[in-house]
């Protein structure tokens, strides 16, 4: 052992791993994925390695979004079995700590991409880390059902950014972008929300199946699809995706629709949730995702299909605008 | 007063401090590449400009 000569002790046992998990990796590389599609689409061109760095500070900024979520929620994320294992919720790291490397995160993200490009696309990343931080977490998640709708836009603005990182400017293609992600987080939340109702009550949080019933929100995700899928198809029609992502988006939609009828006639929600296929609790994050019962499975399956028609949605515009994006 | 970590603390620690370097270095490169390719695209700039005076002159 090592004497150390302070009166306050530094007993941290936090690992590298703790911090990692703070910045929400998963939600990152879909961060990744759509601020690389907006660079990328964009007109103009753009150094690769200038490209890189842009979208290194983006997935960064949006780490630091989702550290200050983690910071802020850690007493609700320890009642909620999906989240229960994060680092502030299961006590491995202190709130100030997290709330540090946040802030950290943000200022050295937020600065380095003005830096690196322009400072409208920098002035966007700090819009959507104080938008998610404050305005979703702090205000609007534990006060209307509509939390996730209008929270959405935080995760909306990536492509965006991308966009006017390039351009230093957002026409209507990258807001158009927005849009799409805009209107894809409700029926993919919900679904999600769905079969994981107990958990949103047990913590207060008045997600939609918890505030006005299963059967509201299986309506509210079959409506809010049938706005999805055509804001999808949208830039096939625009000229901004061409023949791959028209096939892609028409297909894929169709697809989604189907699942989000047979959702809306299901029974999902109605019975209590947090129950595997074997009849026992599940518990940690994957079981708590896609372990469900029969009746929960429709929401199951049109939260996983959301995922991958967004991420193939993204995938088409970029392998088809790939052909275009030059160094100067 | 005198503390005493205990091994997985010293541990943990020194994982964290070598996790810290490692996002320095790599920050310091960024810094690097970004003002080199921010040097670079100005040189790029001020030469042409400096050609369109040339030959508006001529």
């Amino acid at each position: 052992m090592i004497p150390v000569s302070t009166s306050t002790p530094a007993i941290s046992t936090a690992q590298p791993e703790d911090f990692f998990q703070l910045l929400k990796p998963r939600v990152m590389s879909l961060v990744i994925f759509t601020a690389a599609t907006g660079l990328v689409v964009a007109p103009g061109s753009v150094n690769p390695i200038v490209a890189a760095i842009a979208i290194l500070c983006i997935a960064v900024g949006a780490g630091a979004a989702g550290t200050f979520n983690m910071a802020l929620e850690g007493e609700t994320d320890a009642l909620m079995r999906r989240t229960r294992g994060r680092p502030v919720a299961a006590g491995r790291l202190k709130k100030n700590d997290a709330m540090a490397f946040g802030v950290v995160l943000s200022v050295f993200s937020v600065m380095l991409l003005g830096m690196n490009t322009n400072w409208f696309a920098a002035g966007l990343l700090l819009m959507t880390i104080v938008y998610y931080a404050v305005f979703y977490t702090l205000m609007l998640k534990r006060r209307t059902p509509q939390n996730i709708v209008i929270g959405g836009a935080a995760g909306a603005f990536p492509p965006v950014i991308g966009w006017a990182a390039v351009t230093g400017d957002a026409p209507w293609q990258a807001w158009l972008l927005f849009l799409i992600i805009f209107l894809w987080t409700p029926p993919h939340s919900w679904a999600l929300a769905l079969y994981s109702t107990g958990d949103y009550a047990k913590a207060g949080i008045p997600m939609m199946p918890v505030a006005r019933g299963a059967r509201s929100t299986r309506l509210q995700i079959l409506l809010y699809s049938l706005v999805f899928v055509p804001s999808a198809i949208a830039p096939g029609l625009v000229g901004m995706g061409g023949p791959l992502y028209l096939a892609v988006s028409i297909l894929g939609g169709l697809m989604f629709l189907a699942l989000a009828v047979r959702l809306w006639r299901s029974r999902a929600g109605d019975a209590p949730d947090g129950i595997g296929r074997d009849g026992t609790e599940v518990v940690g994050r994957e079981a708590a995702l896609y372990d469900v019962r029969a009746e929960a499975k429709p929401a199951r399956n049109l939260f996983a299909f959301s995922i991958l028609y967004l991420t193939v949605l993204f995938a088409a515009l970029l392998i088809e605008s790939f052909a275009t994006f030059g160094a100067t | 007063m005198s503390v005493y970590l205990t091994p997985e603390q010293l541990t943990a620690r020194n994982r964290r401090s070598r996790w810290i370097a490692i996002g320095l270095v790599a920050f310091i490169v960024v810094i690097f590449l970004s003002t080199f390719l921010r040097m670079q695209r100005n040189l790029a700039e001020r030469t042409a400009q400096q050609q369109v005076v040339a030959e508006m002159a001529r």
